[in-house]
């Protein structure tokens, strides 16, 4: 290896390893909170901490700009001293990132005290009863996933094979906090999938063709899901702006975010084909397939 | 109906995914923080402007996560607050 090719190298290792990855996944942290606090807060004058939320998450975004920045100027760099290979960037790891646990000691977990469990979980089931069309919140289950990347792939699992109850029984049978932390998990693996759907990063031009494809699956599998969520869900993938309206109403359930997220994801892997065990943080990158476009 | 216990508990809810937020943001800032260091030993002594480009954006990414960690924390306490005097 030459000297040049030695200093390519190890650029390109330190580009690649930027942490894009973990601030994207900040962000959908800190958007799912916003979101449930926002909820909560609703008729309040208390700002409860919604607004400091809001500037987090803005500069959490300033900070993955940058960071993109970065990388771009270091391929740009790599280029122009005559390593144009290195100078292609790699596959977006981002969703790996969402659905591995964090590094280091595991995140402490609330143990069971023997004591009543907090009145959350029948505000949360009950409301997959409803987006799912159930008359009755599912009861809590010891065999309900522990943590979000588990319920992902058994939501998509419930998509694949077009069974309802097999939806309602997975979501609503979990802890609140594993449910809710799925509007924070999907968003990068939703990118990826329609990126991969699509075969180029998902635009704003695509939220048509995108929509025609998801939409009537998800009214199926969800049809109590006010049809906005749904939309901005879909805005969302594409980086198109949501458009707020003065009429808009209350603030969205913060489930209906977490719920839609899980069924698009298995939507997608459907319409690609791919089985739940793919969402895999450590599944090798999947092949292209030639026929794959929405 | 929503009751205090309720209540309470959705703010733990979000207040454990801005903690996992928290997280995500620290080990972006030690990633960054190898990675300037890495850049700084490989790339001294280039003049070149996408090199110059590149020093700026990470320095501004370290500053940009400082201040989102900043405001959640703000937000937490805030929440907390809100929560306890329920």
């Amino acid at each position: 290896m030459s000297l040049v090719q030695e200093l390519g190298a190890q650029v390109r290792a330190t580009s690649d390893d930027l942490p894009v990855g973990q601030v994207a996944v900040a962000v959908e942290r800190l958007r799912a909170a916003g979101e449930l606090l926002m909820w909560v807060r609703q008729e309040s004058v208390d700002p409860l901490g919604v607004p400091r939320l809001a500037g987090a998450m803005e500069h959490a975004e300033q900070a993955a700009q940058a960071l993109r920045v970065a990388q771009d100027s270091l391929l740009a760099y790599l280029t122009s001293i005559g390593l144009a290979h290195d100078g292609a960037p790699g596959p977006d790891g981002t969703w790996r990132t969402a659905l591995r646990e964090p590094e280091g000691e595991r995140r402490e977990r609330p143990e069971p005290s023997g004591a009543e469990p907090p009145p959350l979980g029948r505000w949360w089931s009950e409301r997959v009863a409803v987006l799912t069309g159930h008359g009755s919140p599912a009861a809590r289950s010891d065999s309900a996933a522990k943590e979000g990347p588990d319920l992902l792939r058994r939501v998509a699992a419930g998509v694949r094979s077009e069974d309802r109850d097999k939806l309602h029984r997975e979501l609503g049978g979990v802890e609140p906090p594993v449910g809710l932390g799925l509007s924070a998990l999907a968003p990068p693996v939703l990118h990826r999938l329609a990126g991969d759907l699509l075969r180029h990063q998902p635009r704003a031009e695509d939220l048509p063709a995108l929509a025609k494809q998801v939409e009537p699956r998800v009214r199926d599998l969800l049809p109590g899901l006010p049809p906005r969520i749904l939309d901005i869900q879909l805005r969302r993938i594409c980086r198109v702006p949501v458009e707020r309206k003065d009429d808009d109403g209350p603030p969205p359930h913060p489930a209906d975010f977490a719920v839609i997220g899980s069924v698009v994801a298995g939507v997608l892997l459907r319409l690609l084909d791919r089985e739940p065990d793919s969402l895999d943080p450590a599944a090798p990158e999947p092949v292209p397939d030639a026929e794959t476009h929405a | 109906m929503a009751s205090v216990a309720e209540v309470k508990s959705a703010i733990d809810a979000a207040i454990q995914q801005v903690s996992e937020g928290q997280a995500a943001v620290h080990a972006a800032s030690e990633k960054l923080a190898e990675a300037q260091q890495s850049l700084a030993v490989a790339l001294d002594g280039s003049g070149h402007d996408a090199v110059s480009t590149a020093h700026a954006s990470l320095q501004q990414a370290t500053q940009e996560l400082e201040e989102c960690l900043a405001a959640t924390m703000a937000a937490v306490e805030q929440a907390q607050q809100y929560s306890a005097a329920l």
